[in-house]
């Protein structure tokens, strides 16, 4: 037994050994920079994360590859997600660094944490086995914590923090027990493993299904789906806005991820049963998300409550894989290519949007809420058009990339024969446009009250400007992007 | 009854009154002492378990250190008691019966016949088997991913910790010992170099 | 039931923990520090499971999964209880029911 053990190549895991050296260099280069030259450390993460980019797009061979004692893979997905990822987190560290110096809060524990939760999503993004999975998004839940108590100062960071702690920590245990609940009636912990031990009928359905209800919590919890989303406005409101911005992002690919890698990777034979969870979760998350973002006057809070609608969205087309027990294979991928595509067109509108509040904030004043929108477009046209084609994505008005992300998922869930929750979807759609609207509509006719210049550095509005065009230009291929989406899934399946 | 079996629900009796006494007990510091006797209990029956490196880890981990941890906190704070029980007995009702209820479902789907585990006596090891041994060496080959993964998240958790608790206080004297061991010679001591004084024979007395 | 101990007598008394800790959590709205024991309880009662299911399914990697499951949950636990202590220093606080400034 002794011999079997094979010493793991390390190659598909390059990315993550880098980002894990390069944070412990940023780690010392802080203690000799000192508070000084802060402006490194920004550039110095910004500089791991295109070496972390560079060194995926390269090891990228299509092949679907496991290390680590079948822990680890490494296939087109992860590396289509990781790839994503990267621009999500530069985009978070360009967005936030005037916030935060503003704020006096442009600490080197900012950019190591946010290292370190990129580190954990990109674990969770390639897991192949239960302790990575719980490993990874540990490893981003406890960064993320520390990250929303970064403020520490501020009462309602610290409440936000604390909230954010116990249910996170309640979600692990869910999630935990589960785990622990399939192990039992597998005997393993390998989730390619779990797949074969119960398509071969070695499980005992009942136990599974037990310990899948505690799954499905679990990973409601962390997507922030009703019932299990009473953390999300607080957590989005209370936390710095460069905080909030980044909890909204990033780490929704890795929840995708997590969702994919335990359900459809894991425990596909039970597909009939989750789907029906997920229904609940999806069905639930649209209503309460989009009626409740209504009576907002805080725009954080506001797309807060759109981020649980849109998370809906998701659950939407992962519950339309399988129809009646039977897989479908085009079916099939096209629901989980169409929420993949929704992840990762929510990533790139929750960023702008998120980025648009931290371009108006400045030193003493955090324009988080509606009204601080009023009359943008007298006072920079440029900016008030890129937040019209942010917020008119988000309420999937054609053709953005919002709006072809949605069209998809209802597709899908169309073909799977789920009419009635298509229909009710779109309706809750509509309700939803309302809000979006309404910001459009003050910013283009109302008359600004805060007259003061927008303040921002040239980096921070070139980006955004970009993240609005892409919003905009990918909206025009929605084809292309689809093709991508399922290119990546087909052969990683 | 067999004596493992004795000893099985002693332990247990012993564990979920501790754990009872761990969400309703009066004082924090007492919830906290409730713990680690639910631990230690809980221990106890992962001996009965042959996990003897866990049970040991338990003890050192959780009662060593984390529970020490928590009565440094609750000392720290300077807490009302009085205040903190106020509405706790109008929740309890409803919450007992909600824990029963889970503890009735859950038992009800655990102790089916499902696992068909129970049918095995559960495996006994050979006298010369040691439970540490074999964990070490997986730990160190297949688990060495995890095992680094968790080495992360330990850095994180200090580097959290330190950023949310320290405070630099602006009149604390402290010495930089980095400073202290930089420091070289030619830093504290100049030599100066002065043109060389003679005495100079009285000018005028000449040959 | 009152045979010899075997797999389901100790997923049982998983599951009583279990649901104390899930009660506790529930039922303390006024004391954050018994609230994050109540999650202790909760992580106990699952490595009380992955021991239990190790054991019967002769099967090290359970046992490894919890020795992980301790080295995390330190790690969390210190975490939270620096995040108290800065929440204590703001509110003066630690009942549940002050965190109440984020509403709507």
């Amino acid at each position: 037994m002794l011999n079997q053990f094979v010493t793991p190549d390390l190659q598909p895991a390059a990315p993550e050994i880098f980002l894990l050296i390069m944070s412990c260099v940023i780690l010392f280069a802080d203690l000799v920079v000192g508070q000084v030259q802060r402006w490194m450390m920004s550039a110095l993460t910004i500089i791991t994360l295109v070496g972390a980019a560079v060194l995926t797009y390269v090891t990228m061979d299509g092949q679907v590859v496991l290390t680590f004692s079948n822990m680890f893979v490494d296939d087109l997905l992860s590396d289509f997600l990781k790839l994503v990822l990267y621009v999500a987190v530069i985009a978070v560290v360009i967005y936030s660094r005037s916030y935060l110096v503003a704020r006096n809060l442009e600490k080197a524990e900012f950019y190591l944490l946010v290292l370190f939760s990129t580190l954990g999503m990109m674990v969770m993004i390639s897991a192949a086995h239960f302790l990575t999975l719980y490993l990874g998004l540990e490893l981003l839940s406890l960064s993320l914590y520390a990250l929303v108590a970064i403020d520490r100062d501020s009462a309602r960071s610290t409440e936000a923090a604390m909230k954010y702690f116990v249910l996170g920590a309640l979600a692990s245990g869910l999630l935990l027990y589960g785990m622990s609940m399939v192990y039992g009636a597998t005997g393993t912990l390998e989730i390619g493993a779990v797949a074969q031990a119960i398509y071969h009928g070695d499980a005992n359905k009942t136990i599974l299904v037990f310990g899948l209800v505690f799954l499905v919590a679990g990973i409601a919890f962390k997507l922030g789906a009703v019932p299990f989303h009473m953390w999300v406005p607080d957590v989005y409101h209370g936390a710095p806005t460069a905080i909030t911005l980044f909890i909204a992002s990033a780490p929704k690919l890795a929840a995708f991820a997590m969702t994919l890698r335990l359900l459809v990777y894991g425990l596909f034979e039970l597909a009939d049963q989750w789907q029906l969870m997920l229904m609940m979760l999806a069905v639930l998350s649209i209503a309460l998300g989009n009626l409740a973002a209504i009576a907002q006057t805080n725009l954080k809070r506001m797309l807060a409550y759109s981020g649980i609608s849109h998370m809906g969205f998701m659950l939407l087309a992962m519950m339309s894989g399988v129809v009646g027990g039977q897989a479908d294979p085009f079916g099939t991928l096209n629901a989980y290519s169409s929420a993949l595509y929704y992840s990762v067109a929510y990533v790139l509108m929750s960023l702008g949007s998120f980025g648009m509040i931290l371009l108006l904030s400045r030193a003493g004043h955090e324009a988080e809420m509606i009204e601080d929108f009023k009359g943008l477009n007298k006072r920079n046209p440029w900016f008030a058009a890129v937040m019209m084609v942010l917020m008119f994505s988000m309420a999937g008005i054609p053709f953005f990339i919002g709006f072809f992300a949605k069209f998809s998922v209802l597709l899908a869930a169309v073909k799977a024969g789920y009419v009635g929750i298509a229909v009710f979807a779109v309706m809750m759609s509509l309700v939803g446009a309302f809000y979006y609207l309404r910001v459009v509509k003050i910013m283009y006719f109302d008359a600004p009250v805060d007259t003061a210049p927008i303040e921002a550095p040239l980096d921070m509005r070139v980006l955004l400007s970009l993240n609005g065009l892409a919003v905009a230009v990918f909206g025009l291929f929605p084809d292309s992007i689809m093709m991508l989406c399922t290119t990546t899934l087909v052969r990683s399946l | 009854m067999e004596f493992k079996t004795i000893i099985f629900y002693v332990l247990s009796a012993v564990a979920v009154l501790a754990a009872l006494r761990v969400i309703t007990a009066r004082n924090p510091v007492h919830a906290a002492l409730f713990l680690v006797l639910c631990f230690f209990n809980i221990s106890g029956i992962w001996l009965l378990l042959q996990a003897e490196f866990l049970a040991m880890a338990l003890i050192m981990v959780y009662v060593g250190a984390v529970m020490v941890l928590f009565l440094f906190v609750v000392m720290m704070l300077d807490i009302n008691v009085e205040r903190l029980r106020q509405k706790f007995w109008s929740y309890l009702p409803l919450g007992a019966m909600v824990g029963l209820l889970m503890v009735a479902e859950m038992g009800m789907v655990l102790s089916g016949k499902y696992f068909g585990l129970d049918a095995m006596p559960g495996q006994t090891m050979p006298a010369d088997y040691s439970n540490t041994k074999e964990l070490g060496r997986l730990l160190f080959t297949d688990y060495v991913y995890p095992f680094e993964l968790a080495s992360v998240i330990l850095l994180v958790g200090i580097i959290a910790a330190v950023m949310l608790t320290l405070r630099h206080r602006k009149d604390s004297k402290h010495l930089n010992p980095g400073k202290q061991i930089a420091v070289k010679a030619k830093d504290r001591l100049r030599i100066v170099s002065m043109p060389v004084e003679k005495d100079q024979p009285a000018a005028g007395q000449g040959e | 039931m009152f045979g010899p101990v075997s797999l389901t007598h100790y997923l049982i008394l998983a599951a009583i923990l279990f649901a104390i800790g899930i009660v506790g959590i529930f039922l303390n709205r006024k004391n954050l520090i018994v609230l994050l024991m109540a999650i202790e309880l909760v992580l106990l009662a699952v490595n009380l499971n992955f021991v239990a299911f190790s054991h019967y399914l002769n099967d090290l990697s359970g046992q490894l999964f919890v020795f992980f499951i301790l080295t995390v949950a330190a790690a969390e636990s210190g975490i939270g209880l620096a995040i108290l202590v800065v929440l204590f220093r703001n509110l003066s606080s630690i009942d549940v029911d002050d965190l109440d400034s984020l509403k709507g």
